[in-house]
């Protein structure tokens, strides 16, 4: 071939068919929105999203990339994403029923919403520094968008916050990416790890502030302390279906991205592990014990949210191998408790400020479904067996306990004891009887959030009673291994 | 069979939930009486062995389970007592399905615990057990039950955390394949680490025991129960600690159980006379009972913790009967609060009219407070006699609390029961229907047991001479 030839990119279409797939539903919620009610392209998104599923499951095991490995479609992308999926799903559920009331009911909404999910699988399939990035924006950019919708000060308010701080955190990110590519000269995980080893020791001083600086960075995306201060005002002001997605999703991606950067380009970098394992220390206490003083159910599971952040980040300070795998297991069940307690809240709460945890006293009598269900969640939030958050905790001590850190695992163990209090209060407080009327608001119970609330409930039990259904699949050391690309 | 035994409950409590409401109690009683009958069987057969099958490859967690030995004596004592309690349940509690359900769900988690031969699956029942017990405070209790509860649950996890962080370092600091007793006991720690963990998993223990300085949940926990005693009868049957350390804390932890021989012992006996001396200034029958059973913990303790076989051979035994007439008791004092509508010990004269109720409450303090002829007395006698081998002092002063236990319980029941009739005291009814089998089987079971102690004896023997033998192997 001769040099002055057209260069064609290399590109791929099955590798980038999960993705594509997502964006034919965002532009398609775009343009039909003009013609079709919003429920009909709510309907149309989630046979997108389950399309999507299908094609990332028949992925599995091909090893497919585009644009020279820019984008891989590896068994790590395909779990993570379906992961995010399943979380995308539940986000449309619960918004089916509650996005009218929530005054977000425009077609803008789905189009925000499949554009933020066709980023973070851009984040779960990236190959190279560059595609992380983009589908960060992506991601970001409809999330400030998504938080903001709902005409309240108080969404404007944590909109704004989130756009703020997510801006901020974005651009210490890129001063990150910058920072590796001077020292290492390349933008791709695959590049970036063969020439981290090896480096002149100036070069190794720029990798390592490089490394911190996207620490920090995404830090600021999966909220771990210090750098967490919107996660509480961002998640409790926006209307709950988007604090749902805010707070699985997106922190889904966020860590899929940490996952590859730091599991897969940087495994060999100094320097960030030890900054790392302070940042989660800060985490589990900061986390656990601000939980502990909310008087507001929805701002506790914020609270909650971040405290798990803590328990995730453990799982990176284990090697890749037990480390990924303890991540893959760990974000899908946090994904399902989670998202599952937040459709809940989404049914019962009165108005978007959510509920007030005295407000749970004798739900019990009054929703018993709704009531079992929640306790499940939040007995799977706090790690007790036989639900599934039992493992999921357990896979997280036991790959930083491997690794060596045992006192964070003894850290976390304490800091546990106050997460369980917190989970534990509302969970009794909802079977105390109680006479007082009723606060809940009335006809929330609807079929597709009943749904999202069964696929929850049913996923963390049965994933706890036989983890291996799930645990099977992510704990094949190989699909760890090369998280840089091959 | 013996899978049976464990999840039969469970199906039992997953059944109660569609079964109509007036065959509710007839349901939940036929499942208690089948968990015993098959417990019963698996006796005659002469134990359940050792049955492992892979849960989590990847992960080496296997599904162990045995009942033999020690473990059949206290899931036998466990079958019995739920019988007692649903027995009791169904007649006390209005519209009991819900009390029920728990029952027989705890009932699982508590076969389970005695079961289990895996530390993950240890742990897995360990837990579980747990969730029923708080949700029968949080939907029976009285009124503070809030309080009691984040005390209940804060205490008893902070100890299983400790423990799990420690399981997952008992495997991978001795490399062993799985998390099953077999293996992790091939492939023990040693020097300091072994310490270490020793002292995360016996957090959880001292908790559940519970072992001075901490206790505190207990009191409050029984005290802020429903009134009827049923959830403090399942309460008692949760002191696994004892068992747990004698299972898995001397085989995996052998140097560590004989280096920290002497201070475990030494709060084991504070405890005991600690609890008693309280127990002593009680005015609530609840309250006195929850230091009554720290107290009897605080003689297990000891006698586990001083590793010598006569005293662990008495500390079972006192494990499982404890569990039979002090909760009968506690069914006893939820019979005389539904009577006189107080918890109160100086009521007085409750004699004059439920003769019945004060003969049988007298003899099983006399059982609890260790009078020869009753299977406390065999306990107590041989762990005291075991461990005055090992530590004499240490022996000596917890001896005095048998003296302490005569006076608390007696000095109780006599201003409740004898003393003089308030005037314009309501008049107060005798047993009557199930009441006399809810008290009199226990009490005829601590009897006979205490009298001809040897179908016990022949089945905790063995067991705690192979447990023993891998002390001296070390």
């Amino acid at each position: 071939m001769p040099e002055s030839a057209l260069q064609i990119p290399d590109v791929k279409l099955a590798a980038m068919l999960p993705i594509l797939i997502v964006l034919a539903g965002a532009i398609a919620s775009t343009v039909l929105g003009f013609n079709l009610p919003r429920r009909a392209l709510t309907i149309i998104n989630l046979v997108m999203l389950v399309l999507s599923g299908v094609s990332m499951v028949t992925l599995w095991d091909s090893g497919a990339t585009a644009f020279g490995g820019g984008l891989q479609a590896d068994n790590a992308a395909i779990l993570l994403g379906l992961t995010i999926l399943v979380g995308s799903i539940m986000t449309l559920l619960v918004s089916l029923d509650t996005a009218y009331r929530a005054r977000v009911s425009f077609p803008e909404f789905d189009a925000m919403l499949m554009y933020a999910i066709t980023g973070t699988l851009l984040i779960a399939f990236s190959g190279d520094l560059i595609v992380m990035l983009i589908g960060l924006e992506i991601m970001s950019l409809s999330g400030y968008v998504l938080a903001t919708l709902q005409a309240s000060r108080r969404a404007e308010e944590s909109g704004l916050k989130y756009f703020l701080l997510g801006a901020v955190g974005s651009a210490i990110l890129i001063y990150g990416i910058a920072f590796v590519y001077g020292a290492t000269g390349s933008l791709s995980y695959a590049g970036i790890a063969a020439k981290a080893s090896g480096l002149t020791p100036a070069n190794v001083g720029i990798l390592v502030g490089g490394a911190l600086l996207m620490l920090a960075g995404f830090a600021f995306k999966v909220a771990l302390a210090p750098f967490h201060q919107w996660t509480p005002d961002v998640y409790g002001g926006a209307p709950t279906s988007v604090s749902l997605f805010l707070s699985t999703v997106v922190k889904v991606a966020a860590f899929a991205g940490m996952l590859r950067v730091f599991g897969g380009a940087l495994a060999d970098a100094p320097g960030w592990a030890s900054v790392l394992q302070i940042l989660t220390a800060a985490t589990l206490i900061i986390g656990n014990t601000a939980a502990l003083l909310q008087r507001n159910f929805k701002r506790m599971l914020a609270y909650s949210a971040v405290a798990h952040t803590g328990f995730l980040a453990m799982c990176l300070l284990g090697t890749p191998q037990a480390g990924g795998a303890a991540l893959g297991y760990y974000l899908l069940v946090y994904t399902l408790m989670t998202a599952a307690a937040l459709a809940v809240v989404a049914a019962l709460q009165r108005d978007e400020t959510g509920m007030e945890i005295d407000d749970l006293r004798g739900l019990y009598y009054r929703h018993p479904a709704y009531a079992v269900a929640l306790a499940v969640c939040l007995a799977s939030l706090a790690g007790l067996p036989p639900f599934a958050g039992f493992f999921g905790k357990y896979l997280a001590f036991q790959a930083a306990f491997q690794n060596g850190y045992v006192w964070i695992s003894v850290l976390a163990a304490l800091t546990s004891v106050a997460a369980l209090i917190y989970y534990l209060r509302p969970a009794m407080l909802m079977f105390m009887p109680d006479r007082t009327p009723a606060r809940e608001y009335p006809n929330g119970q609807r079929t597709p959030t009943n749904f999202a609330v069964v696929l929850g409930v049913l996923g963390v039990t049965v994933l706890g009673v036989l983890p291996n259904i799930w645990y099977g699949w992510v704990q094949n050391p190989a699909i760890w291994l090369f998280l840089a690309g091959r | 069979m013996i899978h049976f035994m464990i999840f039969l409950p469970l199906l039992g409590s997953l059944l109660l939930l569609i079964t109509p409401v007036r065959w509710r109690e007839e349901v939940a009683g036929f499942f208690a009486a089948a968990t015993l009958g098959l417990g019963i069987g698996i006796w005659r057969a002469g134990g359940a062995d050792l049955f492992s099958i892979n849960w989590v490859p990847s992960l080496g967690i296997t599904y162990s389970v045995a009942l033999d030995g020690v473990s059949l004596t206290l899931a036998l004592v466990t079958a019995f007592m739920t019988l007692i309690a649903i027995l009791y349940a169904s007649r006390r509690v209005a519209n009991p399905g819900t009390m029920l359900a728990l029952i027989l769900a705890m009932e699982t988690g508590l076969i389970g615990i005695f079961a289990a031969r895996d530390l993950i699956l240890f742990y897995v029942f360990f837990e579980d057990a747990l969730l029923p017990a708080l949700l029968m405070l949080a939907i029976y209790g009285k009124s503070h039950r809030m309080r009691a509860l984040v005390k209940f649950a804060a205490y008893t996890l902070f100890g299983s955390l400790l423990m799990l962080v420690s399981i997952i370092g008992i495997k991978s600091l001795g490399g062993s394949p799985t998390f099953a007793l077999v293996d992790l006991a091939a492939n023990t720690v040693t020097g300091p680490a072994q310490t270490w963990l020793y002292l995360g998993f016996l957090a959880a223990m001292a908790v559940k025991l519970p072992l001075w300085p901490l206790h505190a949940w207990l009191p409050d926990f029984h005290e802020q129960n429903h009134d009827s005693g049923i959830p403090d009868l399942m309460g008692t049957l949760y002191k696994v600690g004892g068992y747990g350390i004698f299972r898995f804390g001397i085989e995996l932890f052998p140097d560590a159980s004989e280096q920290l021989r002497p201070i475990l012992m030494g709060l084991a006996a504070f405890t005991a006379l600690y609890a008693a001396w309280i127990a002593f200034r009680q005015t609530n029958w609840k309250r006195l009972l929850a230091y009554a059973g720290l107290s009897h913990m605080g003689f297990v303790a000891l006698g586990v913790f001083s590793l010598n076989e006569t005293a662990v051979i008495g500390a079972m035994y006192l494990l499982a009967f404890q569990n039979v007439y002090t909760g009968a008791l506690f069914l006893a004092v939820g019979m005389l609060q539904e009577r006189i509508g107080s918890l109160d010990t100086r009521v007085g004269g409750v004699m004059n009219q439920a003769g019945a109720l004060g003969g049988l409450t007298m003899a099983l303090w006399f059982a609890s407070i260790a009078v020869p002829g009753f299977a406390g007395f065999v306990g107590e006698f041989s762990i005291l006699l075991g461990a005055y081998q090992v530590q004499p002092w240490i022996t000596f002063v917890a001896g005095l609390t048998t003296i302490a236990a005569a006076v608390y319980a007696l000095s109780a029941f006599q201003t409740t029961f004898w003393q003089g009739r308030p005037l314009g005291g309501i008049k107060v009814a005798d047993l009557h229907g199930t009441e006399w089998l809810v008290l009199g089987l226990p009490l005829a079971v601590a009897l006979f047991f205490g009298v001809y102690s040897a179908p016990a004896i022949n089945l905790i023997q063995p067991a705690v001479k192979t447990v023993l033998a891998a002390l001296g192997a070390n």
